[in-house]
């Protein structure tokens, strides 16, 4: 009995610890797959989303970094987690449209190192601005109590701990963020594999060229697609955010985990972010329980072990692969 | 003007520019190129430490001089692989850190002499290179840059916790005792007489020494034909291939070698400090590689070591100064500059990366093509002139 509690308590926290790096690593693969832009600036999307986040949800007391020293004593809006769920994707799919608009369309034809040069550039300067802004330590981002602070929903709580039949009491907030990434991911991929505008992404991914010579003006598809992987980011900052520290690295840190796990699903592949998510999450949280001190070796050592066997991802397309 | 003005300014011309032609055939000689690097190497720390007034405006101190020299190696090996053969690594942390620790743990177990130190240091590098090689290459493009991140965190997070016992964990190995070289020469003492005037510490010279060999050793494989094949996977890897070369045994020896000199550079850093932080293994010590060689200008030998120098003199010195002033007046550029400083540097990265990808070097070799063009133009104009003056004559 307890065993079996044990074991699906790591199920659970592998499930929600992996749905960080789906929402990170759907966005990249589908700009990756789609776009063949290299975006080492994806985690500086998860730092605007996480502090976006954190300003829309709450107030948190500033104390070090240029804006305490400017006079701002508070940061926040303090209007809900919900809303903050609602606004940071809007905010971040903004983001992400001016930059495909202005960073990424200038490096379409460039080589790929160039890509990752600038972008890893990008990421440093967005790390640094919000380190001069809000100072290096670290932000409270308290758990949501309630999906609103005001309104018809204020009612419903959504931290704490919920009771479930065997694992016992397990909490709330976690499980929100599995149902969370579920419904996202689920919606992205029926927009890829079931509309008019995913059928022109798809054919874009196989020949850009003939989806302009048909006719269609591929650009627009291209910087929506941008803006939505960039929205991924943002709300995995958001949900994200109450479960780990919040300071400027996070974004870099973020970083290596979310690209392995394209790399071992497969690049281009909805799915295959998904498994090499959830592999991820499980094997850290499996290793948390009975081998802290290696916890963070083994999500390596399942990317390398998968990439010498299998070097085009679980789910990878053996031809797409350059 | 009398035609015994214009003459021997006609005949002065012709000798300038044969004697500037001569130095143009001597100045891509290897002999050359080494000569003046170890030149530079024993006049830099007495400019930059000693020196009245010039050392006065760049406050610079010996120790300084002596990092950028080590991290000058590990640059010049970073672009044996970036700049040469076209292959972006972010992991080359593990080499770096990766053989500062075995230096490091080497000298606490089995000797302190800091020959035997770079030397397991740097076949540690050449050993965990060859494997994290063979790994990351089974893939090409971002997916090496990808893999080689990744491999280069685990062996982060390996040194971070579970080898703890080897490495003391996030404290960093600390109690490194170096000894003296050849059991002789304290490598902290002064060097005496004019050498010390010039090197200071025989730590700097030590490390002088092993930096024009690697100036040395680099410029040799990259004039060889073994370095062209390099160049010719950057240019084109495909047609390499066609060309019948095995493009990927030369990736993976450029990937060798190039840790080989992250070693060197490694092992040095741990005599250096007598300390590995747990930093020198994360992968921002990667990146800041990757920004200095990019900087200084990747693809060319000198570059990447402008790069370090710039980017580390900006980091311990100019980051200490409160107000950025225009040099020589009062006029504040920026207050606050060491709370700003890396934003700037990340800013100028970008700009560099976007605009000029050669990078500073680049550049300045822009700039002196330019001036050799209006040297040799002025210096026509001048003996067609004469010229003219004789028709008249």
């Amino acid at each position: 009995m307890s065993l079996l509690s044990d074991v699906l308590v790591i199920l659970l926290n592998g499930l929600q610890q992996g749905a960080i790096y789906v929402l990170l690593a759907v966005g990249l693969s589908i700009i990756l797959g789609t776009l063949k832009f290299v975006n080492f600036a994806h985690g500086a999307l998860y730092l605007v989303g996480t502090y976006a986040g954190l300003f829309v949800a709450l107030n948190v007391p500033l104390s070090n970094g240029k804006l305490a020293e400017w006079g701002f004593s508070s940061f926040g809006l303090d209007i809900g987690f919900f809303a903050a769920l609602l606004f940071v994707p809007l905010f971040v799919f903004g983001v992400g449209l001016l930059m495909e608009r202005y960073l990424a369309r200038a490096f379409y034809d460039r080589p790929d190192t160039d890509q990752i040069l600038v972008t890893f550039g990008l990421a440093i300067v967005v790390q640094e601005l919000f380190r001069v802004l809000f100072g290096s330590n670290s932000l409270p981002f308290e758990q949501p109590e309630r999906i609103l602070s005001v309104g018809s929903f204020a009612g419903i709580p959504v931290s704490g701990p919920i009771a479930l039949p065997i694992v016992g009491n397990f909490p709330q907030w976690r499980l929100w963020v599995i149902g969370i990434t579920a419904v996202l991911v689920a919606l992205v991929y029926l927009l890829v594999e079931y509309t008019d505008f995913g059928l022109v992404v798809r054919a874009g991914t196989r020949d850009a060229e003939m989806v302009r010579l048909l006719g269609i003006k591929i650009t627009r598809p291209y910087i929506v697609v941008f803006g939505i992987g960039a929205a991924l980011a943002g709300v995995a900052g958001v949900v994200g955010g109450p479960l780990n520290v919040v300071n400027p690295t996070i974004g870099t840190n973020i970083l290596v985990p979310a690209f392995l796990t394209v790399v071992i699903g497969g690049v281009g592949s909805i799915a295959g972010a998904v498994v090499g998510g959830i592999v991820f999450g499980l094997t850290t949280a499996a290793l948390v329980a009975f081998a802290p001190a290696w916890s963070q070796v083994g999500l390596y050592a399942i990317a390398a072990i998968v990439l010498l066997a299998r070097p085009q991802g679980l789910l990878g397309d053996e031809e797409v692969v350059p | 003007m009398s035609e015994k003005d214009a003459n021997p300014s006609a005949k002065d011309a012709l000798v300038g520019g044969s004697l500037f032609g001569r130095w143009e055939k001597l100045r891509g000689r290897e002999g050359t190129v080494v000569g003046i690097t170890a030149v530079l190497v024993a006049v830099f720390p007495y400019l930059f430490a000693r020196a009245p007034v010039v050392s006065g405006i760049l406050q610079g101190y010996q120790s300084l001089a002596t990092l950028i020299l080590i991290w000058g190696i590990f640059a010049i090996g970073f672009d044996l692989l970036l700049g040469y053969t076209g292959l972006l690594s972010f992991g080359h942390a593990a080499f770096w850190g990766g053989a500062a620790y075995a230096a490091g743990i080497v000298a606490k177990n089995v000797s302190g002499d800091p020959i035997v130190m770079v030397v397991s240091g740097t076949l540690f590098a050449v050993l965990l290179a060859w494997v994290l090689g063979f790994l990351s290459l089974r893939r090409g493009g971002i997916y090496f840059s990808i893999l080689t991140l990744a491999f280069a965190q685990m062996f982060y997070y390996m040194a971070a916790s579970p080898l703890a016992f080897l490495t003391n964990g996030e404290n960093g190995l600390t109690g490194v005792d170096v000894g003296s070289f050849l059991g002789v020469i304290h490598l902290e003492a002064d060097v005496p007489s004019v050498g010390g005037m010039l090197l200071g510490t025989w730590l700097y010279a030590f490390v002088g020494v092993f930096f024009v060999g690697a100036v040395a050793v680099a410029y040799r494989i990259l004039n060889s034909p073994y370095g062209m094949v390099f160049r010719a996977i950057r240019e084109n890897e495909q047609r390499a291939e066609f060309v019948g070369l095995n493009v990927w045994r030369y990736k993976l020896m450029a990937f060798i070698i190039s840790g080989a000199f992250a070693g060197v550079a490694g092992s040095l850093f741990t005599i250096h400090g007598a300390y590995v932080p747990l930093q020198s293994l994360f992968w921002t010590e990667s990146g800041d590689i990757v920004v200095m060689t990019v900087l200084g200008g990747a693809g060319s030998m000198f570059g990447p070591v402008l790069g370090v120098g710039l980017y580390l003199y900006i980091e311990n010195i100019v980051s200490t100064i409160q107000a950025l002033t225009i040099p020589f007046t009062d006029i504040v550029l920026i207050r606050d500059f060491g709370f700003y400083w890396h934003l700037l540097l990340g800013l100028v990265f970008v700009v560099v990366v976007w605009v000029v990808p050669d990078g500073l070097w680049g550049i300045l070799t822009r700039l002196r093509e330019l001036a050799v063009d209006l040297g040799s133009e002025a210096a026509k104009r001048l003996r067609s002139r004469s010229g003219n003056g004789g028709d008249g004559r």
